[in-house]
């Protein structure tokens, strides 16, 4: 059986209330969305906040979930848009974000620490997109439904936030 | 790029995952049950309902997350609009439909799309912030002037009845403008971080500087007055009304400097609790503070520790009003603001569905409570 057919199955069990199909979707969703979460927002609470909502909303909109749509794109869309949300809201309180300000790090460096203070530095919709697209493996036109944006715009964002985090690492 | 970002190390994931995942089961099963044709799978299903329970219950997010689904966290007796302000005075507020004046009689008006404000001295105008804009505005919505600028964001305005500079930031740092939009310039480049206006004479601010020290600079000038020493990287400042203390809140750490930068005092919270927000009462150096601690929040005066208000889930906001007597404290949990009487016999007034009366998805910002006319 396919991942696709494992987890179609799996959403079929938990819509008909069964706990061990719900546990088996929470643990092969749950690491790219909270990481997914955190990689936006750069904080932790926040991540896991935010992909606590996902999953309940989730749960809440079970039963009208369409069986041949990914659950993992349904779900990854309401984790992005919401730490891009909690971003966009944490920089007009004017909040010193993580990557600014920590003070210069002695080497080595932790593995990721470098890409987590490049990443720091875009625009949260350039880091959404570059999460949606290397860690969630969404193609531009997936990220652009999901986002409610110009498949253009994508590009462009990648290839921009690309080209920044290549400058800066 | 995949593998650098699965490289990344979130410390706690493990615990996070523990925490939502017994959060997230006890949601699922307290669900509507579907018809079954066996009472056994009932059974088991309430089973670990109540397992998941008791988990949750153990952890803060898991606590809050049940009290919000059995929708018992509020005050009860919650006006359900905001028909007036207990004290002399008006609030500005921003919502996902924009910026708002309160009048105190409850009375709103939406001054347009603008995604933050503050008012200016004597709250004759208001300065508001749009992705690009910077405007000027009076508190019935007629603009006064608008300046392009890439990024504008924490407007502040300041100064005397016949002076004043509005300080913002934008792409290219802290820049500093008159009240009439004339001498726009950068006073510190590349700066992001928070500022505050001191209220004393001239035109001073205090901004962050490297490693958490405070940096108080003469905005004409551009020279620098003090600088405090290092310290955690504060999120906030605020200066008491006579200019002569400075809090620098960080989440674990709140100083208090005073108009020279040099430290009078530190709370450190060390229990694990989190400074959310702090205000000084209006014409005085007595300091309130919000700290979240577990699965709750709890309002209280610096000094004696008196808790003015506390609640499950999270405060956010806190605005004195002008004659100091009452203090709003903004509730996302309940989505309730709650006005907490402060001196004489304590008193509460809450108000409920606040993001509904602004139009807004996310919970209202309370921008600022100034200046009875």
């Amino acid at each position: 059986m396919g991942a696709g057919r494992h987890e179609r199955a799996r959403v079929r069990g938990a819509q008909q209330r069964s706990t061990a199909d719900l546990e088996a979707l929470f643990e092969a969703h749950w690491p790219r969305a909270f990481r997914a979460a955190y990689l936006v927002t750069h904080d932790a609470a926040a991540a896991e906040d935010i992909a606590q909502e996902a999953f309940l909303s989730a749960i809440r909109n079970l039963d009208r979930f369409d069986r041949r749509r990914p659950f993992g794109p349904w779900l990854h869309r309401i984790v992005v848009n919401r730490a891009i949300d909690w971003t966009r809201a944490r920089r007009l309180r004017a909040e010193v974000e993580l990557g600014e300000s920590q003070p210069a790090a002695e080497n080595p460096r932790p593995p990721g620490e470098d890409v987590l203070a490049a990443l720091a530095r875009l625009p949260p919709e350039h880091r959404a997109v570059i999460v949606m697209r290397y860690l969630l493996e969404l193609t531009p036109g997936e990220i652009a439904e999901a986002l409610g944006l110009p498949r253009g715009t994508v590009n462009s964002r990648l290839r921009r936030g690309l080209d920044r985090l290549g400058e800066e690492l | 790029m995949k593998r650098e970002l699965e490289e990344v190390r979130i410390a706690g994931e493990e615990e996070a995952r523990e925490r939502v995942r017994a959060v997230v089961l006890s949601a699922f099963g307290e669900r509507e049950p579907a018809p079954r044709s066996s009472r056994w799978p009932r059974v088991a299903a309430v089973a670990v309902a109540l397992a998941a329970i008791g988990a949750a219950a153990l952890s803060s997010p898991g606590r809050a997350v049940i009290d919000e689904l059995r929708e018992v966290v509020g005050v009860k007796r919650a006006q359900p609009a905001l028909f007036s302000l207990p004290a002399p005075g008006r609030l500005l507020v921003s919502s996902d439909a924009g910026v708002w004046v309160v009048e105190q009689d409850g009375s709103k008006r939406l001054l347009g799309d603008y995604r933050e404000a503050s008012w200016s001295p004597f709250g004759r105008f208001v300065v508001a912030a749009k992705e690009n804009e910077l405007t000027a505005l009076e508190p019935d919505g007629d603009v006064r002037w608008t300046l392009s600028r890439p990024g504008v964001r924490s407007p502040r305005w300041t100064g005397t009845e016949t002076d004043t500079r509005i300080a913002y930031v934008d792409r290219t740092g802290l820049r500093v403008v008159a009240g009439d939009k004339t001498g726009d310039r950068l006073l510190v480049a590349g700066f992001r971080g928070p500022f505050a206006w001191s209220p004393g004479p001239g035109f001073v601010l205090a901004h962050t500087g490297s490693r958490g020290r405070m940096v108080i600079r003469d905005a004409e000038s551009g020279r620098v007055l003090a600088r405090s020493g290092e310290g955690a990287v504060p999120r906030e400042l605020v200066w008491s009304d006579d200019g002569t203390r400075l809090l620098a809140r960080a989440p674990f750490s709140v100083r208090l400097l005073d108009g020279r930068g040099r430290r009078v005092t530190e709370e450190g919270p060390s229990d694990g609790t989190r400074a959310i927000g702090n205000a000084f009462r209006p014409g005085t150096r007595e300091v309130v503070e919000i700290r979240r601690a577990g699965t709750g929040s709890n309002v209280f005066r610096w000094g004696d520790g008196r808790s003015l208000f506390r609640g499950t889930g999270v405060f956010d906001d806190l605005a004195w009003s002008p004659d100091g007597r009452w203090l709003l404290v903004s509730w996302p949990t309940a989505d309730q603001w709650v006005f907490v009487r402060a001196t004489g016999a304590r008193r509460i007034r809450a108000v409920a569905s606040v993001s509904e009366q602004f139009r807004s998805r996310s919970f209202p910002r309370i921008e600022g409570w100034c200046c009875a006319r």
